[in-house]
């Protein structure tokens, strides 16, 4: 799996949001507001390494990773919920997920070598 | 280290989007207790019952089902949504540790990603400017954030779907014409119509529209139609794999098409002839609505500021004029609204006014679009040219932050939906919404009552005078103690219901409302009170169980 980062002021760029994004989150809400912020980070973040293997614009992988964190990524713990705890589920489905990532880019050269 | 105009852009954006999480959080910043309208209260109920209890679920139990059970028409006592929304929820209210605030903050964040969505579009399609324009009117679009308060929470959040799935069709599109197939833009059209319909079928049957209207134009100006057998199917696939992974709510879809909501909230077949006049017609009549959604909610000169007006009719004469690839999917948006509006006239008449939030969300880029380009279509020297355009922008945010948001601040502050006394002053709200007090009760009894026991509560208003707020209440504490709660003299069998149930006595109300008589009638009924404990005693709630448990 390819990820790097571009450059030098695209990480700078990253952690000035993360960073402002966090201490807002933190002043006006507490630790529960920071962790919520952390949350969704955290629910989108397999989803940005999986469209990280498509040709995709950056900015459409940070909004389309957030579409389907908030919504596939709590679909997937809702559907373990049934057979294991729906806590537990959160941790299997961010694995499941980031297994998916990684072995995607796997799968989609297979055809290349068997030429 | 050379700053670069995109990064500043968007952080300019982050800073703009945040300041809408804390404008649209008010109500909850000062005080961590759930409130809304019904429908929030059943989807606070939804997420938080995985949360809490930590498990997932498909059939009610029987403080929701009381409600809700014959809402799924296809299997009735399940979910009548499908749990995507209320999951997202809940895994939230795991992660952020607390009961209340992580549910309504990702709420928030959910309900305000229109605001995202429409940067996102806007910015890659016509610039930086028009698009936080845009983000920054939105942000105080009373018809959003109205249901928002209202409690209309997945349905908000399905509207952020539109322009995302109108964009990822447009790139296909316009990739495919142009040789350069990715298909990977129409894999996401399907993947995010799928999620779409998950979370709302209303605006999901929007977006559907919307892609129609954007193929017929994009193929009208290209002079073809473009179709990929293998790119369609494989699309078609992830729809129905998302669409068939909860049946047993995707399917509830169907009985429901044709009908309305009474209010007592059952639902009807749809018999309202449709008017010929309606066509020339954008907005409803509100007389129609009376009793369930202010007048004002129809009101152009309300909703949207009779100042956007000429801004709005130049940023669509503009485009229209154009007609460039990009402008065609702004106005199929448009189109596709104006659709949604008037499925009157084939029968579908339901939640027709609920379509008419989603105008904010082309309007205002509309809008914004009108005032960005306006100078471009002055012939004046290209120096002024740019003033003017400045000088344009300039009146766009003085207006947005000196008339839209005032206007917007009396729906949306920190004294909506507080139950406690303001300036000394009872609130409507004091009736609605649980108080500190009322809702640790309810905790209490989240925590130590059995589930197989019901609640019988006396000192919360029951008369008609009363009842339809203080009917929230109630079940806001069925919500929050994840147990049925009756009004004890509602009860038609009364008597044989408390025996065998627990007794809670709210003493906190009777006072403000200075209503003796219950007063007496409480006291009365507690000293008489045989074959009952006390359990709890704070604040004024007394909380009794039946011996012998």
């Amino acid at each position: 799996m390819e990820f790097k980062i571009k450059d030098k002021g695209f990480a700078v760029f990253l952690l000035a949001c993360l960073l402002v994004i966090l201490i807002f989150s933190y002043a006006l809400f507490g630790m529960a507001g920071l962790r919520v912020a952390l949350g969704i980070i955290f629910v989108s973040l397999p989803f940005y390494f999986i469209l990280n293997n498509f040709n995709l614009e950056e900015g459409e992988k940070f909004i389309f990773s957030l579409v389907l964190g908030i919504t596939i990524f709590p679909s997937l713990v809702y559907a373990l919920g049934f057979l294991i705890s729906f806590k537990i589920s959160i941790t299997i489905a961010f694995i499941f997920l980031l297994i998916v990532a990684f072995t995607m880019p796997k799968i989609k050269k297979k055809p290349n070598n068997s030429k | 280290m050379k700053l670069n105009k995109n990064y500043l852009q968007t952080f300019i954006f982050v800073l703009v989007y945040l300041f809408a999480i804390y404008f649209w959080s008010q109500p909850y910043q000062e005080r961590r207790i759930p409130y809304g309208e019904y429908d929030a209260m059943s989807h606070f109920e939804l997420a938080d019952y995985m949360a809490y209890n930590d498990k997932s679920f498909s059939q009610l139990p029987p403080y929701i089902d009381i409600r809700y059970g014959p809402d799924n028409k296809f299997k009735p006592h399940t979910l009548w949504y499908p749990p995507t929304f209320h999951a997202s929820l809940g895994v939230m209210e795991v992660i952020g540790g607390e009961r209340v605030l992580p549910v309504y903050l990702m709420n928030t964040m959910m309900v305000t990603f229109i605001i995202i969505s429409v940067y996102f579009v806007i910015n890659s399609l016509f610039g930086f400017l028009p698009a936080i324009l845009s983000a920054v009117l939105l942000i105080f679009s009373p018809r959003d954030f109205m249901p928002y308060l209202w409690g209309q929470w997945p349905e908000r959040f399905g509207y952020t779907f539109i322009p995302l799935i109108l964009y990822c069709f447009y790139k296909y599109f316009v990739s495919y014409s142009k040789g350069e197939s990715k298909p990977i833009y129409l894999y996401l059209t399907a993947a995010l119509a799928g999620i779409n319909l998950l979370v709302h079928p209303l605006t999901f049957f929007h977006s559907a529209a919307a892609v129609a209207v954007l193929y017929i134009f994009l193929s009208i100006k290209q002079k073809k139609l473009i179709f990929n057998w293998k790119h369609a199917s494989i699309s078609l696939i992830i729809f129905l794999i998302i669409f068939f992974s909860f049946p047993y709510q995707t399917f509830n879809i169907l009985p429901q098409l044709g009908t309305i909501r009474t209010a007592s909230g059952t639902m009807i077949k749809d018999n309202k002839q449709f008017s010929f006049g309606r066509i020339f017609q954008w907005s409803l009549d509100p007389k129609d609505y009376e009793g369930s959604v202010p007048a004002s909610y129809f009101s152009f000169r309300e909703m949207d500021g009779l100042w956007t007006l000429p801004f709005l009719l130049l940023g669509i004469a503009i485009l229209c004029w154009r007609r460039e690839e990009r402008d065609l999917l702004m106005i199929a948006w448009l189109v596709s609204l104006y659709l949604v509006l008037h499925r009157d006239i084939i029968g579908q008449a339901s939640f027709l006014h609920r379509s008419l939030s989603a105008t904010a969300h082309i309007f205002v880029p509309l809008t914004a679009i009108g005032a960005v380009y306006l100078s471009s279509i002055i012939k004046i020297p290209e120096n002024f040219n740019l003033y003017l355009k400045y000088a344009l922008v300039a009146i766009f945010l003085y207006l947005t932050l000196f008339v839209a948001a005032p206007y917007a601040r009396q729906y949306l502050n920190k004294d909506i939906y507080n139950p406690n006394s303001i300036n000394g002053k009872l609130s409507y709200d004091f009736l609605k919404i649980l108080t500190q007090p009322q809702f640790d009760a309810a905790q209490w009894i989240l925590e130590n009552v059995p589930d197989e026991y019901n609640l019988s509560v006396l000192g919360i208003p029951h008369e008609p005078n009363f009842l339809p707020a203080t009917a929230y209440k109630i079940r806001w504490s069925m919500a929050v103690s994840q147990h049925v709660s009756r009004f004890y003299y509602l009860l038609d069998d009364r008597d044989n219901f408390t025996k065998v149930n627990y007794v809670m006595l709210d003493y906190t109300m009777v006072g403000p409302t200075g209503d003796e008589k219950l007063f007496n009638s409480m006291q009365s009924f507690e000293k008489n009170m045989t074959g009952h404990e006390l359990v709890y005693d704070k604040n004024r709630i007394r909380i009794y169980k039946p011996n012998g448990i």
